[in-house]
């Protein structure tokens, strides 16, 4: 059976034009997709069955059984951490949130390293973004700044950018300049128009150079900046100033590097200034394909896009102090629940210790890294293949997405559901 | 020889992120991006074995020469391999230096280890499915 409009969940392009065929409980065949796509229809790498570590060895268990040890664990924790989220659907994140303000627990999603720098300059200086398809229409000048979307995003530029005609560009490829700055020159940086090489470091002082330009400033520009000539930066900026309408993506290049939230600030008051002459907005190319729905949920619920601790029997949000990396390079917290995401594989060496000394429990339908560091894995069925629930892109646009299969696993809402029932048992409410 | 570690996204790592225990991943993971001069100096071959070491850890990776980075840097994709040599330290923005770690890389004849291996070293108990 061929299914039509299949909505990708991989990263956060959320590709809806996908033609996906199934037989029986199997994806056999996608169509419009990128490698990510084919690879997350096509996969069938999943766990059985829960599991559990019994001493040095591991054993399988029940749904029913593997539940209620979590449940147990989480109810005699002092300081549980509840991590992930950004591979779920909202409905999920809901009950996660909820979860957490029962158990007065630190609940975080994947921005906190990712995006999460991002959050924290747009909290201070604001957010001029629009969504993707007004980039796909009127953009004439794209910047990509510390992001490789031919490898992280792949069908970006082929259906908002660089190869996608719009409604006032009919001829995109020839009619949009495109701006990469990045540290290496990466296959992005190939068809780049212009392409931006600093040296590592050195994005903050590159953003501030060009605002300098832009407010009409040049004779207090060096010869070079960041290892970028100042002749090169005279150029960008009146490639800049050329467009009508001009959109800035910035990737983990920006939130990663030395400066973190602060090249971000720089990023978007760079935005600000190109709004004093021409039309310009900015925004993260956010990784997991649910990743801004987290924010989104754990914001209409607590008040707070992630890092917000329960502790208190109030939300507390206070990046540094409640974010995850911290928390566990701390070793302050005593339980973990994983639900959809590998912090033993993309956190730092010291948070996997700290996860491998406690009981944490992971919910995902793959093994992965953390489970080795786990007591015990709850497997379920993924999201957009065979479960349903909502996500948004990176745009912010919400968008639903289907079960193509009924499988044999039980979505996270299903789990958790369950599990917020003994919780709440448990503590007699 | 001392190097600024960089790491990124590949399409490879992530076709295999879903496969985190496969050969494909830890092959990918473990890929080392190096100029091919700093390659010379250090008088190793593609596919050479090197102890990458940072303060906070220890990985061995496989080297694969590249033009798109430059002298005194090396790129490895985000993974488990590369979060081993990671400070935690986020200096009150919740934020690793994921890109720009210090790191002495040395040629070595030791083999590359499995990310069960890797978590069994951080104290885990390794699953075979």
């Amino acid at each position: 059976m061929k299914i039509e409009d299949v909505v990708c969940p991989f990263c956060g392009c959320l590709c809806d034009d996908l033609v996906v065929e199934v037989e029986g409980t199997r994806v056999v065949s996608v169509e419009n997709g990128c490698t990510l796509a084919s690879e997350k229809f096509m996969g069938d790498h999943r766990l059985k069955s829960p599991i559990r570590r019994a001493g040095k060895r591991w054993e399988e268990t029940s749904y029913n059984e593997a539940i209620r040890e979590t449940a147990e664990i989480l109810c005699d924790a002092d300081r549980p951490l509840l991590y992930g989220w950004s591979g779920t659907h909202g409905e999920a994140q809901s009950i996660g949130i909820h979860l957490a303000e029962l158990l007065g627990a630190l609940v975080d999603n994947t921005s906190t390293v990712c995006h999460g720098p991002s959050i924290m300059a747009i909290q201070e200086v604001g957010h001029p973004g629009c969504t993707l398809g007004q980039v796909k229409n009127r953009a004439d000048v794209i910047v990509y700044w510390g992001t490789n979307p031919i490898d992280a995003h792949p069908r970006h530029m082929s259906r908002y950018t660089t190869f996608a005609d719009g409604f006032f560009l009919k001829e995109a490829f020839r009619d949009r300049k495109v701006i990469v700055v990045d540290v290496r020159k990466t296959e992005s940086a190939n068809i780049a128009d212009e392409f931006v090489k600093i040296q590592p470091g050195g994005d903050y002082a590159v953003l501030s150079a060009l605002r300098a330009i832009v407010m009409g400033k040049r004779g207090i520009i060096p010869l070079s900046v960041s290892g970028v000539s100042r002749e090169q930066l005279f150029r960008v900026a009146a490639l800049l100033l050329s467009a009508k309408f001009g959109a800035i993506f910035f990737g983990l290049g920006l939130t990663m590097s030395p400066g973190k939230y602060k090249n971000i600030r720089n990023a978007i008051e760079l935005t600000e200034e190109l709004n004093r002459h021409t039309k310009y907005t900015i925004s993260p190319m956010r990784g997991h394909w649910n990743v801004y729905g987290s924010n989104e949920v754990f914001t209409w619920i607590s008040g707070y896009p992630y890092a917000v601790d329960f502790a208190r029997g109030i939300a507390f949000y206070n990046p540094g102090e409640t974010t995850s990396v911290d928390v566990l390079r701390r070793k302050e917290c005593d339980a973990c629940l994983v639900v959809a995401s590998d912090p033993g594989a993309h956190f730092p060496k010291a948070c996997a210790e700290h996860l491998a000394q406690i009981p944490t429990i992971q919910i995902d339908p793959h093994t992965n890294a953390t489970t080795h560091l786990s007591r015990i894995q709850i497997p379920v069925a993924v999201t957009g293949i065979d479960a349903e629930g909502t996500a948004y892109r990176m745009d912010g646009v919400p968008i639903r997405t289907r079960m193509l299969f009924k499988g044999n696993y039980p979505s996270d809402t299903e789990i958790l559901e369950r599990l917020y029932a003994l919780v709440k048992e448990a503590k007699g409410l | 020889m001392k190097f600024l570690l960089n790491t990124g996204r590949t399409i490879k790592q992530g076709s295999y992120v879903e496969r985190k225990n496969s050969t494909a991943y830890r092959q990918e993971a473990t890929s080392l991006h190096m100029h091919p001069v700093d390659m010379m100096d250090l008088e190793i071959e593609e596919e050479s074995h090197v102890r990458v070491e940072s303060d906070y850890g220890v990985v061995v990776m496989k080297v694969y020469p590249a033009l798109w980075i430059s002298q005194g840097e090396v790129f490895v994709c985000l993974g488990p391999y590369a979060n081993h040599l990671v400070s935690p330290e986020t200096h009150c923005t919740g934020m690793p230096d994921f890109k720009g770690m210090i790191v002495q890389i040395t040629p070595t004849t030791e083999p590359l280890v499995t990310v069960a291996a890797l978590m069994e070293q951080c104290g885990g108990i390794q699953y075979e499915d």
